[in-house]
Formats: structure tokens, C-alpha cells, sequence
């Protein structure tokens, strides 16, 4: 697919990431599954045997479209899986700690401290009676056994560390009296305070401007790598995973299609949902249409246990309703699932 | 805080006209009520002479606007008017009888914040039993009739298990009430240091007090449960437990947050239980205000059940006031 390879040029930026492949990881989800119960019928399946490894200063980027498991997968990974759903099968080892082992209390210590997350619309994840400068203190005191002028201070420095202007004012500023941005800042100084060794971003930025939005993801890469995190970036927008992360893998329906570094993935995507997500980004008409028509030729019945792109995917054969593919290599640290991978 | 105080300010401004649209209201719905107190005065035997003779001294025979006019005009000079069947002016019978209302009113709502709040807080932290214990009571004590109620405990703490005193006013005849400080006999039994006096004023007190508190109960448990369960739903307390943040400190936030709708409730019931308490009142013989209006309206004595209203608003609009100072406190953004 010779086209594919130009637009995932285009998207390339220019920096390098070195790769640290022997590093050990510090996340590392094994065959995770989670469920939600329905009224009738066998459960959603919101996340399916899903593997996952990030190492130390890594930023792995999620890229999927909305329903496809993103968020149910972030909030599994705290213990804290939407309701109704529920963890069924997997392990998820951190830092050699078998989280979902833990006790409610164990987990409860763990998250904040070890494992953080930063969300969006952050002006309505904060407590609108609060100061801000407070809310970040108390999970620093919280976390940490600090005392209140310990915690304060914290609060303060990491203020600056976000590079909230006037942070003197700013701690006593209750959560209306602040921009998006300035909000935005504030969640990552919430997630960050306590120094955790894996943050996971859900869909943080996309309520900014684009402008704002460059400025805070580089704000947070920054911070991450200082700090000597990994992060677990979540987003709808694959430019973005494109530009941000050193890996990236492509979720659909609770899966993840394909994984790579940002070379592979990008110069040669391997899987057709991969190339449509591209191709939906490209001002070319002809590429979307090519990548976004399901193969008309085949039917397919619902409930099929085959491949759950096929009713959408160009290239879809009986194979693919019959079944369920894999995921394997197809370069150094390179995976996909599909039958029939696109060819470079 | 200035805008604290010029929204105060506008509040005030607004008392005078609020209180003269509720007289107006009251003074016209109570001469709409039949019966004339020139007849019930003077007695069956009166000649028709003496009847007209006194309606005209009591100024009966003018128009219904006429006599509001004189009535508010004497209102302005201090003077509510004298009750025919006390013989006395309505405003000092007020002043006697007024506190004894407020005092079982109070201890009261005090009673139902103390049942409510925490079975709010149970049912909305769905507690096990007890969370489905409150969600149940919550249904049902709002929609038992207070005085019903009350005969049901005089009946139970009275006469069947002999634990309370009997429901005849405030304090056993046989002690000897404390001096009027405040007018609240429990209050003042403290003031005074007569503890023989503050046990019985206790016990007297404890039956009505918790006939209203139960009722009252009800919509508070409601209004905690409902509010607490929308505010720990909401994204700012799912990020405190994402943050790690212990459950007790996250429930606290969360309460607090729903703090303003349970003050809102509380204050309306407040002035609801001051109109409540005129039957319980009655049924516990309590001899304060609300039964002495009760008494006006069935002897077409006209003054105390108007003083009574005026009163009771003034007392609501008080509570409303203080509530608008708490919003201020509990929440910042109020004022802007």
C-alpha cells in the first residue's frame, strides 16, 4: 500500500525516540478481559484478552474509536472498571505487584501514588468548594504523610512545574475561576503530585484548543520523562499518538488490532482498521473511500466468532468470519490481527 | 464579601412588601371565614341592638379594605389588635405563647436532622440493612399524618408503656416552672440551674418534639439521599477515588457539596412545622401560639390568628435569610 506509506510520512514528525526494548517493563497487562452484564443475553465485551507492556519512560499511545474500550480499559487498570462492568480474566503486574490481587485498601494506596490518571473535562473532576491548591495538597498528604505545610509546599512546586502562571494565586482559585486549560494543568498536577511511575491519560487534552493542547501534551511528556514515568496515552485523534507516543496501539471493540513503534506503525501500517483510521485524517478522497467501503461481497451474520473488524473491513473473506485471528509479529516489535495484513 | 452584603441588602429591601402581600392574604382569606364575633361576645340572649351597637365599636360595620386599612395602620403603631376571648392585647399573648411553639419547633427539626441526615447517608451509601431500614422509613414516615402520629405515641409512651409524662403542657403542674428568660422552659430550667424542673420540661418536650421530628424526617432522609448519591456519581468525586483518595474523605466532600439542597429543604420545613405544629400542638395541649390560633379561627377571633401569621412569617423569612448567609459560607460561588 504505497499510498498508506505517504500519508503515515506525512504524519511523522521529525524526532526520534532511542528505544529501549531491553528495559524491563513496568507495566505489564496480561490477557485482560472485562465485561458488562446486560439485562438479556451473554455479557458486552468491553475488553478482550488484551495484552500490554510499557517500560520505563515509555509513552505507549491507545488509539481507537469511541466504544471501542478505551476508557473501560484505563479505569480496569486502577481497579476501577465503569459500573456495571466488571474485571473477569487477566493480571495486571506493576512494578512487580499483582494489582488486581490487592485489597481494596492495597489498591486504594496504590492509585494516586503509584498509578495515576488525568482526565478530561478536568473542570468537573474537581470539587467546585475547594481551592485547587488544596485538592492537590490532600492527595499529596493523603499519599504521602505529609503534614499540611509539607503537603501545601508540594502543592506549590508542582504548581510551578506545570507552569501555572502565578501560582502563589492560583492555589487559593476555586475550580470555576479557571480557564480549561488552566483546569486541564491542574488535574495533571493532581496526577502528578505524588511522582507515580505510570500515569495513564484518558482523552485529556481533547477538550482543548489545538493550541493549548500542543502546549500541555508537551508539558506532561516532559514531566513523565523527568520524572522518570511511563504514560499510557489514550486519545481519538491518531495525528496526535503519531506526534506524542513511542508506540501506539490500535483498539477496536475491546482488542487491540495492531501495535507498533512509531516508525513501523506509521510508515507501514499493517492492518486495514489501522489504514482506514489514516486515511480518515487524509484530505484524499479516493484513499478514504478505498479504506473506509466494507467488502460488499461477503455477508456477514451477526454473532459471528470471527474477526470483529470483518463487517467493516475492505478485505474481508470467509476466513475472517470463521476465525478469530491472532495477533503476530510482522516486524521488530510489531503486531498485528489479521488474517490478511496488508502488505508493505 | 461586599457581594454578600449588597445581596443581604436586597433582601431586606424586599421584607416590608413580602410581609404586607402575606397580611393582605391572611386578613382577607380570614373574613372570609362565616361567623361574627359581635354574636359569639355577647351570647345568644344579645338584642339585635347591642349586637349592631358592637359591631360598629369594633368596626365590623365597614368594608372589608376599610377595616385591612385600620388594621395595618394600628400594625404600624405596634398595635396587632386585642383578642376578644383572652380580653388581652394579641401581641403580648403572642410574646407569652410564641416561644413554646418556637421551642418545639426547634428541638423539633432538631430531632429530624439527627434521624434524617444519617439515614440519608445510609440509603444513598447503600449501608446493607440499614441503607434499605432508611431507604423504607424514608417512604413511609412522610406520609403519616402528624397528629395522627402523635396520638399513636401518647397511646404507646403514655398510656400503654406509662414511660412519658402526661401529654398536658410543658412542665409537671406540681414543679415550679423556671423565671422567663428566653421563654424556653428547657432553656431556661438550664439559665436557672433547676434541674428538677429542666427533667420535666425534657420529658414533656420529648413526645411532641418527636412527633415532628419523624414526619419532618422524611423528606430530609429523601433530600440527603437523593443529593448524596447525585454528588458522589458526579465526575469531581469519582476522581477523588481515582486519586486514591480514602471513601470517608471522599462521602465528606460529597456531603458537603449536597449541603446547600438539605439547608434548602430543612428551611422550608422549618416554616412548615411552625403551620404543623398547631395541630400536634393541640393534641399535646401545649398551649403555644399555634393552638392559639387554632382557637381564634374557631371563635371568628380575628387579631391572633392574623398576629399569629404575621409572626410565623416573620420567623420564616428570618430562617430564610440565615440560610442565604450559609450558602455564602458553604458555597463560594454564590456571590458571583
Amino acid at each position: 500500500m504505497s499510498v498508506a506509506v505517504k500519508i503515515s510520512e506525512s504524519a511523522l514528525t521529525a524526532s526520534e525516540s532511542p528505544s529501549r526494548d531491553q528495559d524491563k517493563p513496568v507495566v505489564s497487562v496480561r490477557s485482560l478481559s472485562v465485561e458488562f452484564p446486560r439485562l438479556s443475553g451473554a455479557p458486552t465485551v468491553a475488553v478482550r484478552d488484551l495484552d500490554l507492556d510499557i517500560r520505563p519512560q515509555e509513552v505507549v499511545g491507545l488509539v481507537g474509536e469511541s466504544g471501542a474500550g478505551k476508557t473501560t480499559l484505563a479505569r480496569s487498570l486502577l481497579g476501577l472498571p465503569p459500573s456495571p462492568g466488571h474485571i473477569t480474566a487477566g493480571r495486571f503486574v506493576f512494578d512487580d505487584k499483582d494489582i488486581f490481587g490487592l485489597s481494596a485498601e492495597g489498591i486504594r494506596q496504590v492509585r494516586g501514588r503509584d498509578i495515576s490518571m488525568v482526565v478530561s473535562n478536568p473542570r468537573d473532576e474537581l470539587n467546585p468548594l475547594k481551592p485547587v491548591g488544596e485538592q492537590i495538597a490532600t492527595v499529596a498528604r493523603v499519599h504521602l504523610g505529609l503534614s499540611r505545610r509539607e503537603a501545601r509546599q508540594r502543592a506549590f512546586d508542582i504548581l510551578k512545574a506545570v507552569q501555572i502562571p502565578d501560582p502563589e494565586r492560583r492555589m487559593k482559585a476555586l475550580p470555576h475561576e479557571l480557564s480549561g486549560g488552566m483546569a486541564q494543568r491542574i488535574v495533571i498536577a493532581i496526577a502528578l503530585v505524588c511522582s507515580p511511575r505510570f500515569i495513564v491519560s484518558d482523552d485529556a487534552t481533547s477538550g482543548l484548543d489545538v493550541t493549548v493542547q500542543a502546549q500541555i501534551l508537551q508539558l506532561l511528556k516532559e514531566l513523565i520523562l523527568k520524572r522518570d514515568s511511563s504514560l499510557l496515552f489514550i486519545t481519538r485523534d491518531i495525528g496526535v499518538a503519531a506526534h506524542f507516543c513511542d508506540r501506539t496501539a490500535i483498539m477496536f471493540k475491546g482488542e487491540i488490532m495492531e501495535i507498533g513503534g512509531r516508525d513501523s506503525l506509521f510508515l507501514t501500517p499493517r492492518h486495514p482498521y489501522t489504514i482506514g483510521l489514516m486515511s480518515a485524517f487524509c484530505h484524499n478522497d479516493r484513499l478514504r473511500q478505498v479504506w473506509s467501503t466494507q467488502n460488499e461481497q461477503i455477508e456477514v451474520p451477526a454473532g459471528h466468532g470471527g474477526c470483529p473488524y470483518a463487517d467493516r473491513c475492505p478485505n474481508a473473506s470467509q476466513t475472517c468470519l470463521d476465525q478469530r485471528p491472532e495477533l503476530k509479529q510482522v516486524a521488530e516489535g510489531h503486531y498485528v490481527r489479521c488474517h490478511y495484513e496488508v502488505a508493505r | 464579601m461586599s457581594s454578600i452584603r449588597s445581596f443581604l441588602l436586597n433582601r431586606l429591601v424586599f421584607v416590608i412588601p413580602q410581609l404586607f402581600g402575606i397580611l393582605m392574604i391572611a386578613f382577607f382569606l380570614v373574613k372570609t371565614i362565616p361567623g361574627d364575633p359581635a354574636v359569639l361576645m355577647l351570647g345568644p340572649n344579645a338584642t339585635d341592638a347591642s349586637v349592631a351597637a358592637l359591631r360598629t365599636k369594633l368596626g365590623l360595620d365597614q368594608s372589608v379594605v376599610q377595616q385591612f386599612w385600620i388594621f395595618v395602620t394600628n400594625l404600624a403603631k405596634g398595635d396587632l389588635g386585642t383578642s376578644w376571648q383572652t380580653t388581652r392585647p394579641v401581641l403580648e399573648d403572642l410574646f407569652q405563647r410564641f416561644p413554646a411553639t418556637l421551642e418545639l419547633v426547634t428541638f423539633g427539626l432538631l430531632s429530624a436532622i439527627l434521624i434524617g441526615i444519617p439515614m440519608g447517608l445510609a440509603s444513598a451509601l447503600k449501608l446493607g440493612i440499614w441503607g434499605k431500614i432508611s431507604n423504607t422509613y424514608g417512604l413511609i414516615v412522610g406520609a403519616l399524618p402528624d397528629f395522627w402520629l402523635g396520638l399513636v405515641m401518647i397511646f404507646v409512651f403514655y398510656t400503654l408503656l406509662q414511660w412519658a409524662p402526661a401529654p398536658f403542657g410543658r412542665i409537671d403542674m406540681i414543679v415550679i416552672p423556671p423565671a422567663t428568660v428566653t421563654g424556653s422552659m428547657v432553656l431556661d430550667s438550664l439559665i436557672a440551674g433547676n434541674w428538677e424542673a429542666l427533667v420535666s420540661a425534657l420529658q414533656h418536650l420529648l413526645l411532641p418534639a418527636l412527633t415532628l421530628g419523624i414526619v419532618a424526617s422524611g423528606p430530609i432522609q429523601r433530600m440527603t439521599q437523593s443529593m448524596v448519591e447525585s454528588t458522589l456519581d458526579a465526575g469531581f468525586s469519582r476522581y477523588q477515588v481515582i486519586s486514591g483518595l480514602p471513601t470517608q474523605m471522599v462521602v465528606k466532600n460529597a456531603l458537603k457539596n449536597a449541603l446547600p439542597s438539605i439547608i434548602t429543604i430543612i428551611s422550608v420545613l422549618y416554616g412548615y412545622l411552625l403551620g404543623g405544629a398547631v395541630l400536634v400542638e393541640t393534641v399535646f395541649s401545649w398551649g403555644g401560639a399555634g393552638q392559639y390560633a387554632v382557637q381564634g379561627v374557631l371563635n371568628s377571633d380575628v387579631f391572633p390568628v392574623l398576629g399569629f401569621v404575621l409572626f410565623a412569617s416573620i420567623f420564616s423569612l428570618l430562617v430564610y435569610f440565615i440560610v442565604d448567609v450559609l450558602y455564602f459560607l458553604i458555597d463560594p460561588r454564590a456571590g458571583s
